[in-house]
């Protein structure tokens, strides 16, 4: 069932769509074929999928990587996105523009106040959180109380306490939830995932992370000079800023330039390692836990430092020498397999490992039910509400060994860390970094 | 105008001696790093530079640096700060001064203060923060039900389960939110009974239907487990 019906007019260039169909049956007092009230979500061009299958989808921060992400989501079938909310003018109208043009109509709503949305917005199933990172886990907790399932991007906690508040969140209201992090979903990632998980690689001992290398691990407590502030209407900066400390008002913030200042940054470390720890930690079975040591290494960068896990793989940062963003390399006893994202296909120590690469993520699809395709993957679950791959736990792991890892370098000494207790041994000071008091009135 | 360059310039190096990035630690001793951050709080320093300090406390700040922030707790500017310091000090004098400060601020300052006693989980705030669950402005009413939360003594319950039926239908969200949150605290420290009660509360109240289900839902795990 095609959800559009053929008219004459079909056979040349134009369909009827499933909201022409029911606005005229209506009008004709068709009662048989039109229920009396039209809801909302029916009212969709281009729908292929019955409207109580459809997934309703809003989004809250749509900049240039919310914009890819929607294309990635638009195209699919049960998805009808119905509301865009951005602190910025420019980008609600852009969002708009786009969305309504593949729509054929005008009706995507726009708002500045998340507040608003989230109260107004009760027709809304999920939302994309694609704002800076400092948004992510707040604007994800209050989506989740207002019932809405929820794709974020990453990394998606700027401390280990906001990561363990959206696992607790989504817990609470029964919400499903994925953090960004695709190459869970793709294939070569995914077969040299399976090729360390499975044993191919003999006993694993050592993972490598690849961690971003344009930025530093050290941050920037700068402010930049201070410019007029646009009128709230353009930009809301109060809200732009959200939980983190006031600053005053630079254009450059609001265009990219936020990345590298400690309030709003997770550093080189969180840029990939929100990837490529997730990655690592799913091929050493440690999805369910965080490193435990954190070796310091004498550089700005991280570049080298030698984590470990309760199971005796050491993880180790990595900044240069990949083909590729968001590398990783699996080395066992009887073999290695390295990939990113300019590889045609995972490199292996041995050609006889990749013989049956494609069994193995078939393998890996059936287990996760998992396909590979990561928003696919979120919107499967949102209809089964069953977790995803990159679930709230995953989320909260991977990321709690970003943020120690990152509080190793800033402390400049090794740490120790509990992940059941949640918390870095006989380091009061470490400790005290694990979280930091939000800005009023955005306090979870 | 002499005078004021000279002035700028010693706090300048005032404070670049006194807030250096974390990666760039420095080498004097806590006490000494510590002192010399109060007296940026104590001086006419600039907004970024107390910022600054507030930021650094947090990380080194002792019971010593609890009266110059907490001074700055009623201040629009660093009243955020103030908490960012204070928050993490390991000291009982922050809960003091911070339930001090409840009855000096308003709005949104309010709001700041009741989230840092949630943080810090002050049962000695409990009462406190029980009154503003009527507070006439919605955002301190569900400031405080999760504050209470996460404090989450059993004398918190009883307040939020009547405010779950008595409060305005824009604050249950949070009042849930905070009987949730004391359920997960009583079920920690083993008071299983408790917790489970305030599941079938909220598994019956007049709360949308997804939080109807999370309720049920974690009363159901807490049932012991047949084969």
């Amino acid at each position: 069932m095609s959800g559009t019906i053929s008219t004459k007019k079909s056979t040349s260039t134009t369909r009827m769509t499933r909201r022409e169909c029911l606005q005229t049956a209506a009008a004709a007092g068709a009662a048989v074929l039109a229920p009396t009230i039209v809801p909302a979500s029916a009212l969709g061009r281009g729908a292929a999928v019955a409207p109580s299958e459809r997934i309703v989808l809003g989004a809250i921060g749509i900049g240039s990587r919310g914009e890819f992400d929607l294309g990635w989501m638009l195209p699919e079938k049960d998805v009808q996105f119905v509301a865009i909310c951005d602190v910025r003018k420019e980008r609600r109208e852009h969002v708009k523009k786009l969305v309504d043009k593949k729509y054929g109509n005008s009706d995507c709503k726009m708002y500045a106040d998340m507040r608003e949305f989230l109260a107004t917005g009760s027709d809304i199933d999920a939302l994309l959180i694609a704002t800076g990172d400092r948004w992510h886990a707040l604007a994800t907790i209050m989506a989740m109380r207002a019932g809405k399932d929820v794709y974020s991007e990453k990394p998606s906690c700027m401390t280990i306490a906001e990561g363990r508040a959206v696992v607790q969140t989504a817990r609470r209201y029964g919400r499903i939830y994925q953090t960004g992090t695709q190459r869970l979903s793709e294939a070569n990632f995914v077969a040299a995932i399976e090729l360390a998980r499975t044993g191919r690689l003999g006993k694993v001992h050592t993972a490598r992370a690849h961690i971003a290398p344009w930025d530093a691990a050290d941050m920037n407590h700068s402010w930049l000079p201070g410019e007029p502030q646009p009128p709230k209407e353009e930009v809301d900066w109060d809200t732009w800023l959200g939980p983190c400390p006031w600053r005053p008002y630079n254009s450059a913030y609001i265009h990219g330039n936020w990345r590298g200042h400690y309030d709003f940054h997770t550093s080189c470390v969180g840029e990939w390692g929100a990837h490529t720890f997730a990655q690592s930690q799913a091929g050493i079975d440690a999805l369910n836990t965080s490193a435990i040591e954190y070796r310091y290494v004498k550089n700005d960068t991280g570049d080298g430092m030698v984590t470990k896990f309760a199971n005796g793989v050491q993880m180790i940062l990595q900044r240069d020498g990949w083909h590729g963003s968001c590398g990783m390399k699996f080395e066992g006893t009887d073999g290695w397999v390295t990939i990113a994202d300019g590889f045609e296909k995972p490199e292996v120590s041995s050609p006889s490992l990749l013989a049956d690469a494609d069994k193995l993520v078939a393998e890996y699809m059936e287990r996760t039910k998992c396909p590979m395709n990561h928003v696919r993957n979120f919107f499967d679950c949102v209809k089964d509400r069953r977790p995803t791959v990159a679930n709230p736990e995953v989320m909260h792991r991977t990321m709690s060994t970003v943020h120690a890892a990152n509080i190793c370098m800033w402390l400049k000494r090794d740490m120790h860390y509990d992940p059941v207790k949640e918390e870095f041994l006989n380091d009061a000071e470490a400790n005290r970094l694990r979280s930091r008091a939000q800005r009023e009135p955005w306090i979870i | 105008m002499f005078r004021t360059l000279v002035s700028l310039t010693v706090l300048t190096l005032l404070t670049a001696a006194a807030t250096p990035s974390y990666g760039q630690k420095p080498q004097a001793s806590p006490k000494d790093e510590e002192a010399k951050l109060i007296a940026v709080l104590k001086s006419d320093a600039p907004r970024k530079a107390k910022a600054d300090a507030c930021r650094e406390l947090a990380r080194v700040g002792t019971r010593e640096s609890v009266a110059p922030l907490a001074a700055l707790l009623c201040n629009e500017e660093l009243s955020h700060m103030a908490r960012y310091g204070l928050e993490p000090i390991p000291d009982p004098a922050v809960d003091t001064a911070l339930r001090d400060t409840l009855e000096k601020v308003k709005g949104r300052l309010l709001v700041g203060v009741i989230g840092s006693i949630g943080v810090r989980r002050d049962p000695k705030a409990v009462a406190p923060l029980v009154k503003r669950l009527d507070d006439p402005d919605p955002e301190v009413v569900q400031a405080a039900a999760r504050a209470l939360g996460r404090i989450g003594t059993i004398d918190a319950v009883a307040p939020l389960e009547k405010a779950l039926s008595s409060t305005a239908q824009a604050n249950r969200i949070a009042v849930s939110e905070g009987l949730f949150r004391c359920a997960d605290v009583l079920r920690a420290q083993g008071q299983r009974k408790e917790a489970q009660a305030i599941y079938e509360q909220l598994g019956s109240a007049q709360v949308p239907e997804y939080v109807k289900t999370g309720a049920k839902h974690a009363e159901q795990a807490m049932q012991p487990r047949t084969r």
